[in-house]
């Protein structure tokens, strides 16, 4: 029995160990969520791709979210082993500012095609998309087309959203509606209790609540159509799109100060913004590019309807705030 | 005044063991604890009474349920002959190890407003039944059928090793179903109830993603949602820690109350196939029950079974990465149920070696808390320990998972092996006693050949266990290790719920295989020593 457990857990460490590296490439490693890192995600592409021309090592690090991968970094603090964050979304930026872990960037952005304008001293953005609610064009013939009416809708009429203490669409909605309507946004709460199904922890779960048809809509983003018309061949799931206008989730990524290879890591930020890895991203994270691939973006990309109108909040306010708008919102909807 | 061997190194061997996990738990918590930078509390927004009330209530009535369902259930199962037994059997056991987003899930193809029942109401009658499957009735049948069917397996191994002699002589005094109920089995399961409500009153207290899933909003959810928050989105760690114990203390209350009660010898031996049947009444009975039960609690997983084979099988099988995780989930699950096994014989022996009530609590304490720290906080923790003592945490991965799984596993391998352990040194002390057998002997001579089944069962329940919940390591960056369960979180969280749905029957399958196969191994190699 000993023995048999001593070699169990031999091939355990060598089934686990960290592959080996060359001796003299330096290594950049790349702390991340896990479905950026994973098979089928943006992170195998891009370590090749970056790797073809900056003759080092990538390693993904991924925690199970990109929050995990931030306070994992606040816990490592000048000891951690990251050289860059990739996937912190804008609603978090702030936070993630004010730990002082992360270096200045020297980028210039006149070439996004981001619906709003970039600024950020300390993040560069690589894709976004607008949350909103999908809906079964088989189902559901005629979507509501703002807030109220979806207020409006018969009480049998239901949507998924997610909790926004554990994920960053829930969180996402409650600055949309923050955004749309400001103090009355308890009363758009209110209004919306009697269609939420549920509040799920993570936005996997909603969005599954919805393909089995247990709901009408689910909260999720503008490009969620593109992976059932690229993947599936399905063009019957659709973004109803608000008057109100929508917000959106721009995922950025950032150099940490502690890094030990800034000038690799900032090159790796030029490689993530360049049309070469900008056209990975849409089938493999499902988010549009943040610069202009013209005939190169998948055409179902091309295709999708978008928002007229982008909301914003100024990030301070966010960071000031967004606790109590989670409990008003909670509070609403208890 | 019943007589035990005298075993003070079994004892000893315990005590060491409870405190070493006692000291663990401590470790998590302080490690959070010292790396807590000052910062505001965000732990003042939580209405932490509304949320112990509500917990306890949705705790309280899960618990409640599952053992009166499994009960009956056992009761049903115990009696009744029919063919794919065997199958019904394991398929209620292996509820519990199901991951419980997809019996959630499963839940919902049968009852929700899509699911099964509702599409053939609406075929046969033109009306559905609306979508019963959420709110506080939803998140108990969830529950009730994770933990019902559990409470039910481990019923049915006690009812199944009562002896065939007390069986006849219950049959020649003629008996009726009634009496031999209240006098034959009651006695049987009385001590399993401890462990069992205790263990199902942790799980439902700690419950997270069903309860979310299922609960219909913010109006039922649970500590464990808050002390996620503060640990994520507040980072407020300080917070944190003081809401685990928060969960800890309350739910030590429960502990104390389970592992305090006296035990009670329970019956002992392989399973018989009984010929003494209950009147037509009590078998009609029965055969409501079963037919109950298999609705409610196998349509579920049966739907799961059923959604997995009809698409994405053959592109999961293609994939590598499939191969991997399911290679890495039987290292992991064998490892962890060995170890599982190592601990839970060590504490049920020093808890059978003595009558003291103080000394049993305290030395079966500290398995049952773990169970009541919570996930988030536990994940944390280990990845501060990992850091503190200079390990990689990518290294420490594996060995952390299974330890962490292991632990995890314990209390539901002690509600099984830990009465059939007091019985033998309740009933067969003066025995021991008199042939004066070492400890060693009195494991393998009589021990071990009566345990066999419960033995088998045990390892059934820790190996799928710890198939891979890898919650523990959420935090350590191990992207290229992954198990079925991950992989197929992962699936569902990248829009490939075929891919999920494909891994979830997988998982379902190799769980009833173990639930089906393992005690009836365990058993014949343990009266085979004989």
């Amino acid at each position: 029995m000993v023995k048999s457990t001593s070699v169990a857990l031999a091939v355990l460490a060598g089934l686990f160990a960290a592959p080996a590296f060359a001796q003299d490439a330096p290594n950049l490693n790349i702390y991340t969520y896990d479905s950026f890192a994973a098979d089928w995600g943006p992170g195998p592409a891009l370590k090749t791709g970056f790797e073809a021309i900056c003759g080092c090592t990538v390693t993904f690090v991924a925690a199970d979210s990109s929050i995990g991968a931030l306070r994992r970094v606040q816990l490592e603090g000048a000891t951690s082993e990251a050289d860059l964050i990739v996937g912190l979304d804008t609603a978090i930026a702030g936070e993630a500012r004010d730990t002082g872990l992360f270096a200045e960037h020297n980028f210039y952005f006149d070439e996004l095609t981001l619906p709003y304008g970039w600024t950020d001293k300390n993040f560069v953005p690589f894709d976004y998309a607008h949350f909103a609610f999908v809906y079964d064009t088989d189902k559901v013939a005629n979507p509501p087309k703002s807030f109220e009416e979806l207020i409006a809708m018969p009480d049998d009429f239901k949507i998924v959203i997610q909790d926004p203490r554990s994920a960053t669409p829930g969180l996402g909605l409650v600055l949309w509606i923050k955004a749309a309507y400001g103090d009355r946004s308890p009363e758009i709460w209110a209004g919306l209790k009697p269609h939420i199904l549920t509040v799920t922890r993570e936005w996997s779960e909603s969005y599954n609540l919805f393909l089995e048809g247990e709901a009408d809509m689910a909260l999720s983003y503008t490009t969620s159509p593109a992976y059932h018309i690229v993947e599936e061949d399905d063009d019957t799931i659709k973004a109803a799109l608000f008057e109100e206008g929508h917000f959106a989730q721009t995922e950025v990524a950032g150099v940490l100060k502690s890094s030990k290879h800034q000038e690799l890591a900032f090159q790796f930020l030029d490689y993530l913004t360049s049309a070469g890895a900008q056209q990975i991203i849409p089938t493999t994270n499902w988010m549009f590019p943040v610069v202009d691939l013209g005939g190169e973006l998948n055409p179902a990309f091309g295709r999708l309807p978008q928002p007229e109108k982008t909301l914003t909040l100024p990030e301070a306010g966010i960071e000031a705030n967004s606790a109590t708008w989670i409990d008003e919102m909670l509070k609403a909807i208890q | 005044m019943t007589i035990l061997p005298h075993r003070p190194a079994r004892i000893a061997a315990a005590a060491a063991l409870a405190l070493a996990i006692a000291i663990l738990i401590g470790l998590v918590l302080w490690s959070i604890f010292s790396a807590a930078t000052d910062q505001a509390s965000g732990a003042g927004r939580v209405d932490i009474p509304h949320l112990l009330r509500m917990t306890s209530i949705q705790a309280g009535l899960t618990t409640v349920i599952s053992l009166t369902v499994g009960m009956a259930l056992a009761w049903a199962l115990n009696r009744l002959r029919f063919p794919g037994r065997d199958l019904v059997v394991g398929l209620f056991a292996s509820a519990i190890v199901t991951p419980g987003m997809v019996v959630a899930f499963g839940l919902l193809s049968i009852w929700g407003r899509s699911g099964w029942i509702n599409q053939a109401s609406n075929a046969l009658f033109g009306t559905s039944i609306g979508n019963p499957a959420f709110g506080l009735p939803g998140i108990l049948f969830a529950h009730v059928i994770l933990d019902g069917a559990f409470a039910a397996r481990i019923m049915l191994a006690r009812l199944d090793a009562i002896p065939q002699p007390r069986l006849k002589t219950g049959q020649s005094l003629a008996l009726s179903a009634w009496q031999r109920f209240a006098i034959i089995d009651w006695p049987a399961l009385r001590g399993t109830l401890p462990g069992l409500g205790a263990i199902i009153f942790l799980l439902a207290f700690t419950s997270f993603p069903i309860v979310l899933l299922l609960g219909g909003g913010p109006a039922n959810q649970t500590l464990e949602v808050a002390i996620y928050a503060a640990v994520r989105q507040d980072f407020d760690l300080r917070a944190a820690v003081l809401l685990a114990l928060t969960q800890i203390g309350v739910c030590s209350v429960v502990i104390l109350i389970a592992s305090a009660l006296a035990p009670i010898p329970t019956s002992l031996g392989p399973s018989t196939t009984p010929s003494w049947r209950d009147g037509i009444a009590a078998r009609l009975l029965q055969a409501v029950v079963l037919i109950l039960c298999t609705i409610a609690f196998v349509l579920p997983l049966a739907s799961v079974l059923v959604n997995g084979m009809l698409v994405g099988f053959g592109r999961l099988l293609a994939q590598p990465a499939f191969w991997w995780a399911a290679l890495s989930s039987l290292i992991i699950g064998a490892s962890s149920a060995l170890l599982t096994l190592v601990l839970a014989i060590t504490l049920a022996m020093g808890r059978g070696a003595t009558a003291n009530g103080v000394i049993r609590t305290i030395l079966g304490m500290p398995a049952f808390a773990y169970l009541a720290v919570p996930a988030v906080v536990l994940s944390l923790g280990f990845f501060l320990l990992v850091r503190n003592l200079g390990v990689a945490p990518a290294l420490a991965a594996p060995y952390v998972v299974i330890l962490g799984n292991s632990l995890l596993a314990l209390p539901f391998a002690m509600a099984t092996l830990g009465p059939p352990f007091e019985a033998i040194a309740r009933t067969r002390g003066k025995l021991i006693r008199s042939l004066d057998l070492s400890g060693w002997r009195q494991f393998i001579a009589v021990e071990y050949p009566l345990l066999g089944k419960d033995i088998g069962v045990m390892l059934a329940l820790a190996f799928c266990f710890s198939l891979g919940d890898l919650g523990v390591i959420a935090l350590f960056g191990t992207q290229d290790f992954q198990t079925l369960p991950l992989l197929m979180f992962r699936a569902l969280g990248a829009y490939r719920g075929s891919d999920a749905a494909a891994i979830a029957s997988i998982l379902l399958i190799g769980t009833i295989i173990a639930f089906v196969g393992l005690p009836k191994l365990f058993e014949r190699i343990a009266n085979a020593a004989r």
